[in-house]
């Protein structure tokens, strides 16, 4: 568990490291909608870019502003303070305004703090669409940057090493979704804090590495008893991108809830999902990472992704959905407001909180909301003891 | 009969409440200090005071308010927002929905018929809309804070503030003042601007029912007029207790609940 929480709190870890040592290149990508399978193909090391241990904004904010999402800039922050001077590429996605802004304002930056900018610096367009079109445009997109990466970084990507990519990566897939089927449980015996950790040190690891630490771990879980959400409210956490294992800890250091499920871009959403081992690997490549996204930036797919949440609810006996935001994402904002309107129309109790991300979190206030939440789920469940 | 207490350490102000027999025995509300614990057990000895009872004499106590992770003599904590739904309902009976302005957050929230709280909205990280928002405000006019409602009812020509942020609105007042504008014109715009700012938190929750204020500018009649006036309802007053303690009160009430 241990390398899982080293991977996940801190952006040089350990593994990168030993990675960078062998001599091997490091691509650094900002969105689920990048496919880490291409990079494996090619022996080069897929990294999701993170905020994690900023301690100031001064680059940040002077490259794009006050306005506009903490975790982009916090992303700048770390690029302008030299902490990404590991990769040898970064790939910039247009997960939203925020992420596609964080393309030029990084190359500006550059221009002020030089060597910055890593040599392969790569706008990995994304439809908003997964339609016929959309699809067809995606896959010329994969195939752009295919091209891109064998010419920059002199590779050879065939479709075989991109299957064999493909299969190692759904072994850790299943093994999140083998965790994701012990949080269902009545007795729970995994920390939503610590099953977020190991999805996010998926991001960051070399995949062989992880699907062997991943294989030892579930092990370990299958032979735990003790539970953890006795006495417990079960938690569903959903909203705006986040790989902040302190929030996760917010919430469970309340002793009061276990986060059994949750809905988020560095989470078990894409990283519990498996792709097709057999056909063309670049359509189900394509499939996957566009088809089945269910990030609110989709147009028209409001619906599946209410089912979704549905889903995850029934399926995790979910008792509340705690919905956050990150200030100025409109996405998840207002998607939560749909959400919430619909889910408590349903008798399932949510909260929604707007909040800044990574070290910028207001603790103190998110408590208070979170302590009267998790209240409100108790007074539901034993009314007879509130009495006024 | 069992007699326990409940202690709400605010920003500004910290109170605490005796109960027995569902009755209020004792009461205080005390400027806060710049430790929570220390407002804590000054707040709960003047009480004890109040009641003429030893802190020996609690069944039990539960703590609320930003400070209560840090009071040393209570055998639990509860947020505020669930300690002011079920102080609320105490106070008024038919209370459906609470409105409650504490020194540095406001929240509204919809309660059941045993004060249990449902849905609830929460201001995000800003002064406007809170009780410090006037203390400062009060504190540029020269006056005290509890002087600033009955400026509504005095004023002829109430300004309007361009911002609700609690800085610039201050400079606003600042150039107000400069310009001869009479004290009460102004006193009932910085009112105007607290409620409309409360009002949007209001109307988030759909108020339904007879709502009810709690907190310190509850009795600000200046504020809770013009708050009645944006969101087109009746806002009922207490009467059985100041509103000001209803954290403190709930914080009891669940202490009662505890020992029954």
């Amino acid at each position: 568990m241990q390398v899982f929480h080293d991977a996940a709190t801190q952006v040089q870890c350990q593994s990168i490291m030993d990675w960078k040592q062998s001599g091997r290149p490091v691509v650094g990508y900002t969105c689920s909608y990048t496919p880490g399978e291409i990079f494996h193909a090619a022996d080069i090391l897929p990294v999701r870019l993170r905020g994690i241990e900023t301690d100031g904004m001064e680059v940040g904010d002077t490259y794009f502003g006050p306005f506009i999402c903490s975790f982009p800039k916090c992303i700048l922050q770390l690029a302008g303070k030299g902490k990404f001077s590991f990769l040898d590429g970064a790939i910039i996605t247009p997960g939203c305004d925020g992420m596609r802004r964080l393309d030029e304002c990084w190359r500006k930056a550059g221009e002020d703090f030089k060597g910055i900018v890593p040599d392969y610096f790569y706008y990995f367009d994304v439809p908003h669409k997964s339609e016929d079109h959309g699809m067809s445009w995606y896959m010329d997109e994969i195939n752009a940057l295919i091209e891109g990466v064998e010419r920059h970084f002199q590779v050879n990507i065939t479709m075989d090493k991109i299957s064999a990519a493909i299969c190692e990566f759904n072994k850790g897939r299943r093994l999140l979704a083998e965790i994701e089927d012990l949080r269902a449980k009545d007795d729970v015996v995994v920390s939503g804090t610590d099953v977020f950790a190991a999805t996010v040190a998926g991001t960051v690891m070399p995949r062989e590495e992880y699907t062997e630490a991943l294989t030892a771990w579930v092990a370990e879980l299958k032979k735990q008893i003790t539970s953890l959400s006795r006495g417990k409210k079960r938690v569903l956490l959903i909203g705006s991108v986040s790989d902040e294992i302190d929030l996760f800890q917010l919430i469970e250091d309340t002793g009061k809830a276990i986060i059994v499920g949750e809905n988020l871009c560095f989470g078990i959403r894409y990283e519990g999902c498996e792709i097709p081992e057999t056909g063309d690997p670049l359509s189900a490549l394509a499939s996957h990472y566009l088809g089945s996204s269910v990030c609110p930036r989709m147009y028209g797919k409001y619906k599946e992704r209410l089912q979704l949440l549905k889903d995850r609810i029934n399926h995790s006996k979910a008792e509340g959905v705690i919905m956050q935001n990150i200030r100025f994402c409109d996405l998840h904002g207002a998607e939560n407001a749909l959400f919430k309107r619909d889910l408590e129309a349903m008798g399932i109790p949510c909260l929604r909180v707007e909040r800044e991300y990574g070290p910028h979190i207001d603790a103190g206030r998110m408590k208070l909301r979170i302590n009267a939440f998790l209240e409100r789920i108790d007074a539901r469940k034993n009314p007879q003891r509130r009495r006024a | 009969m069992t007699i326990v207490a409940g202690c709400d350490v605010g920003s500004l102000t910290s109170k605490a409440v005796i109960m027995q027999n569902n009755r209020i025995i004792g009461s205080s509300i005390i400027k806060s200090k710049p430790r929570p614990g220390d407002s804590a057990e000054a707040a709960f000895a003047e009480a004890l005071a109040a009641a003429g009872l030893a802190a020996e004499q609690m069944a039990y106590c539960i703590g609320t308010g930003y400070g209560r992770e840090k009071i040393n003599f209570v055998d639990e904590v509860v947020s505020e927002i669930t300690c002011h739904g079920k102080g609320a309902r105490w106070m008024l009976p038919t209370a459906e929905t609470v409105i409650d302005i504490g020194g540095q957050d406001c929240k509204t929230m919809k309660i059941d018929k045993n004060g249990n709280v449902g849905r609830f909205s929460a201001n995000d990280k800003c002064a406007s809309g809170t009780g410090r928002f006037l203390e400062v405000m009060a504190k540029v006019l020269n006056i005290g804070i509890h002087e600033l409602g009955g400026l509504s009812q005095k004023a002829r020509n109430p300004v309007t503030l361009a911002s609700t942020c609690t800085v610039w609105a201050q400079a606003d007042i600042i150039k107000f003042i400069n310009s001869g504008v009479p004290l009460e014109d102004i006193g009932a715009g910085i009112n105007s601007a607290m409620a409309a700012r409360v009002a949007i938190l209001v109307n988030a929750v759909k108020p339904e029912g007879d709502i009810f204020m709690t907190g310190g500018v509850a009795k600000n009649i200046g504020v809770v007029a013009t708050l009645e006036k944006l969101i087109g309802k009746r806002i009922k007053r207490a009467r059985k207790a100041d509103p000001q303690i209803a954290g403190a009160l709930g914080a009891a009430l669940i202490a009662m609940e505890k020992t029954s």
